[in-house]
């Protein structure tokens, strides 16, 4: 990207966040905060097209060092990955549809202790058998 | 370093191009005849016709060069001359002209999206990971009709399906073995119910391949967590459907 663009947005966006940007995302970005996420996550869009190129004007900064792509709850994950245009914030669509019963997003936990383990949900079909002897009364 | 493609000697190939043109009068009138021979050649058997048709003498055709068709357009006319061809060729621009754009590009801001911090676009329709849906009030949509396991082509639908107390049918074991999955979308186009849907969820890689034989409580839990990004997709989509 252009070192006026580069310079452009270490100015807007201050040296501190320029250096963490530089640390995960890897480039000089600033836009406009649309939203942060119940786990802190926050949400930037720049639609700019002289500031950004597209495809690359709505990124994320994840709250956690250890991130990964799955923090991302899907409400939000629907707009970063443009599948609606508004942010859930604003998406009445997406405010009307969230039931009462929406469990707590839950990300993707392989390689830890909280890994999904499949089980059986039905009865076996198959039983060891069990030796009852019949009372005969004597 | 630029070879204008200037029409210096255009007046060469147009002369070129004008020698048909002055071909000899009895090969055009020839030519002229046999185009439009059928009518003629037609009624020469035919006795009801008394008169054959009118035929004028041969070679007392009007037709000149203007007559042939096309010939006051040339086809040449704002092409390169063959010196200039020679000189592209000698010079070798066009390899110098491929350089020059991979010169440009070197200065072109590169179109890598960061992932996981910038995604591309995913459409309301993608077919990610499964869910097991519920209706709004909390009941579970699957009526255990085992259409989607019908469907399926990789046959990665188990299901057992029993009575629930109060009488209506339920899936007692809803497994989907995601490893055998193709993500066709057969089974969530098949479901009656809007039951089984494929997220958006694409990101749901796993280190063993145990963690992908979902079972039922896992899909629903699916279900559960998106049910809004669902929905939204649903109905972003519905005039389609
Ligand atoms: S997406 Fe296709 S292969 Fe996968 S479970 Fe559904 S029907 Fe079977
Ligand atoms: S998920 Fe749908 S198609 Fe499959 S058994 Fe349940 S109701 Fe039938």
């Amino acid at each position: 990207m252009s070192l006026a663009r580069t310079l452009r947005h270490i100015q807007r966006a201050g040296i501190k966040q320029w250096w963490h940007d530089l640390n995960y995302i890897g480039d000089a970005k600033f836009g406009r905060l649309i939203g942060q996420d119940q786990f802190g996550n926050r949400y930037f869009e720049n639609l700019n097209p002289l500031d950004e190129l597209p495809g690359r004007h709505r990124w994320v900064d994840f709250a956690q060092h250890d991130l990964n792509a799955t923090q991302v709850p899907p409400e939000w994950h629907s707009c970063l990955q443009h599948i609606r245009n508004e942010p859930p914030t604003a998406d009445k669509v997406m405010q009307n549809m969230s039931p009462p019963w929406k469990a707590p997003w839950v990300e993707n936990l392989t390689g830890t202790r909280g890994a999904f383990k499949t089980y059986n949900t039905a009865a076996p079909k198959i039983n060891a058998w069990e030796p009852k002897v019949t009372d005969r009364g004597a | 370093m630029s070879f204008s493609r200037s029409p210096a000697l255009l007046g060469l190939s147009r002369r070129l191009i004008a020698t048909p043109a002055s071909a000899s009068r009895s090969s055009l009138v020839a030519y002229r005849l046999l185009s439009t021979s059928p009518r003629r050649l037609a009624s020469l058997g035919h006795d009801h016709l008394a008169t054959p048709p009118p035929r004028s003498p041969r070679n007392t055709g009007t037709l000149g060069a203007g007559a042939v068709p096309g010939s006051d357009v040339n086809p040449y006319k704002d092409d390169a001359s063959a010196i200039d061809k020679a000189v592209h060729l000698f010079f070798f621009t066009e390899i110098l002209r491929g350089m020059w754009i991979v010169l440009e590009q070197f200065f072109r801001p590169p179109y890598t999206i960061m992932y996981p911090f910038e995604k591309g676009p995913l459409s309301p329709r993608f077919r990610g990971e499964h869910a097991l849906r519920r209706y709004p009030s909390g009941e579970e949509r699957c009526i255990a009709c085992k259409l989607c396991e019908a469907i399926c082509p990789a046959l990665a639908i188990t299901i057992e399906s029993e009575a629930r107390e109060d009488g209506s049918r339920r899936t007692t074991k809803y497994d989907i073995d995601m490893t055998k999955c193709i993500y066709c979308g057969f089974c969530q186009e098949a479901c009656p119910v809007d039951a089984i849907v494929e997220t958006q969820n694409q990101e749901f890689s796993t280190e063993t391949r145990e963690e992908l034989l979902y079972n039922k409580e896992k899909l629903l839990a699916n279900g559960d967590r998106a049910e809004a990004e669902i929905a939204a997709n649903l109905h972003s989509d519905h005039v389609y459907r």
